[in-house]
């Protein structure tokens, strides 16, 4: 029934790698990818890092290409736009529609191409991160970076108990469809509210329980979070190194 | 002394409906103790104080004989030694991942770090875990976040766990391995508190039972004693168990012993009493009140064991030769009981054990013994209710070998002799392999 991302990133290969070289590669490929005005560059990255996620990582291939059909889409029909609209030199190709003449130059198709390429590698990127690193693995990393206590722990409660919630939400949605809650618009933003509404209250009294529940095992106020040391093998390392290597040689 | 009491407890809702109106409860240490009450009914409320979470409004609780003191640091050492599991895991495990909930128990204790990673390692190696330890809690079935629930608690190694309805939500094979870990743990010495409305459960399993209704204890004492009166489950409105209905059934029939509480199958089984008679040929001369030697019977003619020697008891002689006889039976090849300890464990000499002594039938209990038998690809007949069960095998002459390690070899050695010396009938029991 669900499908998330993180479910992929929970089972990974890839997840028990040192969190901070994911992160730096991640950031590498972003920044290079933002800042090449070829789109060689992009384009590799979001190759390498496809693979990685695919190869190394285990993520289905069929999973994997349906969610990058997402942004593809986007990033096409954006560029579309800009093909026509934007840039100038020679023209390319040009037709009517209805009475519109619209062209396609050269400096258009360049730019349309850059940014699709760069769609790509940034998004591959980000999956690559996503699908690799589940939010579990991220707070040690929060903590590290300085950001305070509280709002870690406030984060960590809030990631639990979302997927406590999403089952309460599905099986209130489930008790009002076989109800006929849903059979129309009417019915179904009365339904939405009440659902709503009931979610609000199970929240504030999940919130007592979980209190109770902490202060029954000594809680003094503070949550310790430790941190997994995984040290980067060497062969990350060089494998990183090339990458990083022949990317920035396609600049 | 009871490690926990309660003098004259009274609590009030903020709505002004009582919970608990004047209970006095005592726990003796290392017992398993069951508060059995329908829904509802202030059990819930009842743990709360017992951990001082909540306070009462009249009386008081009492820890070793001293009444609890509620500033945080008597309350923070309370907690400590008295764990509590709620009835639903979610409201407890609220950790990203289940190592990190089993963490905060120890953590909050102030140990240091490393301290904290064997307790937690340790903790979840006992409930057979480690293997879910990067998980996060929505990733877990039913059985699995109740077992999370109960190593986050005893992570902190408290003295007593008390456990809300521990069983509601599972299934059959999940709630029978919550039983097997509730009784390993209170073979190690822990004191057990359950709150349950399964009667079937709160009999079979509990040494001391508590009846609640309207706030009150309307019943303690021992097991059969409480689900041995009608009346008092009426006002409790429970039912009796299972096993001991169908024993009254059964007695007031004539086909049971008279004045027993079996309160498993076994003694169940041992109650009964079936006239066993059968139509035999007798020679002439023989007369009423006379022993014929039958020999020998297999097959669908011996009903407890393989083998049997039988012996007739002329009960009355009809005319042409045929009279009615009363079977002794007595089995010659009986069935046995094989203890295995894990702590030596050898796949090799196990397999020989179970080759030599022809066993039949193999059951792990224990957690440990069970993840042993479950990565070597052992094939295990019997998971839970071990020695019940394999008692009621080699009753009908299986051989049956139990898998299990550390005290809970004692633990099995004496509920066998235990029921042999209850029951008057001999099971062959004894340990096997290097450690014995």
């Amino acid at each position: 029934m669900r499908n998330l991302l993180d479910d992929y990133a929970l089972v990974s290969r890839l997840r028990y790698r040192n969190v901070w070289l994911k992160l730096t590669i991640v950031a590498f490929g972003l920044l290079v990818g933002v800042s090449s005005t070829s789109p060689a560059t992009p384009l590799f990255i979001a190759l390498s890092m496809g693979f990685a996620t695919v190869f190394f990582g285990k993520t289905p291939l069929k999973f994997y290409l349906a969610l990058l059909l997402v942004p593809t889409g986007f990033a096409i029909t954006g560029s579309l736009v800009i093909l026509f609209f934007f840039g100038s030199g020679s023209e390319v190709f040009s037709f009517e529609v209805f009475g519109y003449r619209l062209t396609a130059n050269a400096g258009g198709l360049d730019m349309a191409i850059l940014v699709i390429s760069r769609t790509l590698g940034g998004m591959s990127c980000m999956f690559f991160l996503a699908l690799s690193t589940p939010v579990i693995e991220l707070f040690a990393v929060l903590k590290r970076s300085g950001i305070p206590d509280s709002v870690i722990e406030l984060s960590m409660l809030m990631y639990r108990y979302i997927f406590v919630f999403l089952e309460v939400a599905m099986s209130i949605k489930h008790a009002q469809t076989v109800r006929l809650g849903y059979t129309n618009l009417k019915r179904s933003l009365y339904s939405v509210a009440m659902l709503a509404s009931t979610l609000f209250i199970r929240s504030y009294e999940q919130g007592e329980k979980l209190y109770l529940a902490m202060n029954s095992r000594c809680y003094d106020g503070k949550l310790t979070l430790f941190e997994t040391k995984r040290p980067i093998r060497s062969a990350e390392a060089v494998l990183a190194s090339i990458y990083a290597i022949a990317a920035l040689s396609l600049l | 002394m009871p490690i926990l009491a309660t003098r004259d407890l009274k609590y009030t809702y903020p709505d002004g409906t009582a919970a608990l109106d004047g209970a006095e409860i005592e726990i003796e240490e290392g017992k398993k103790i069951a508060f059995v009450g329908q829904n509802g009914l202030g059990k819930s409320t009842l743990f709360l104080l017992l951990n001082g979470t909540l306070k009462p409004g009249r009386g008081e609780v009492l820890f070793y004989g001293m009444p609890f003191k509620y500033d945080s640091k008597s309350l923070r050492n309370i907690r400590r030694r008295v764990g509590i599991v709620f009835q639903n895991s979610d409201d407890q495990i609220f950790a990203p991942t289940v190592y990190q909930d089993v963490a905060f128990g120890p953590a909050n204790l102030g140990f240091p770090e490393d301290t904290v990673l064997e307790r937690v390692n340790h903790t979840l190696e006992y409930v057979g875990l480690t293997h879910l330890k990067d998980k996060p809690p929505h990733h877990l079935s039913g059985g699995e976040k109740k077992r999370v629930a109960i190593a986050g608690v005893i992570a902190m190694e408290p003295e007593v766990i008390i456990l809300d309805e521990p069983f509601s939500n599972l299934d059959p094979v999940g709630a029978d391995e919550i039983t097997d870990m509730l009784d390993e743990l209170n073979h190690f010495g822990k004191t057990i508190i359950i709150s349950t409305h399964d009667v079937d459960l709160a009999y079979g399993w509990s040494d001391y039972v508590y009846l609640l209704a309207g706030g009150m204890v309307i019943g303690r004492g021992a097991p059969d004693q409480i689900f041995g009166d009608p009346e008092l489950l009426k006002g409790a409105g429970l039912r009796q168990p299972t096993t001991l209905e169908i024993y009254h059934e059964i007695e007031r029939r004539g086909l049971a012993d008279r004045n027993k509480a079996p309160r498993n199958v076994p003694e169940l089984v041992d109650a009964l009493k079936p006239p066993d008679l059968m139509w035999v040929r007798v020679p002439p001369g023989i007369e009423e009140g006379d022993t014929l030697n039958l020999g020998m019977m297999h097959g669908d003619y011996a009903l407890h064991s393989p083998y049997e020697a039988v012996n007739a008891k002329v009960m009355h002689i009809h005319d042409r030769g045929w009279a009615i006889a009363e079977m002794e039976r007595r089995g010659v090849r009986a069935g046995c009981i094989r203890i295995y300890d894990m702590a030596g464990y050898e796949p090799e000499e196990l397999r020989k054990i179970v080759r030599d002594a022809d066993i039949e039938v193999v059951g792990a209990m224990g957690r440990k013994s069970k993840n042993i038998a479950e990565r070597d690809g052992m094939r295990l007949d019997i998971a839970a209710g071990v020695i019940d069960k394999a008692i009621l095998m080699a009753l009908c002459g299986k051989r049956c070998l139990i898998l299990t390690n550390g005290g809970m070899v004692e633990h099995a050695m004496k509920r066998i002799s235990d029921y042999a010396e209850k029951s008057g009938i001999e099971i062959n029991v004894s340990m096997v392999g290097e450690g014995g």
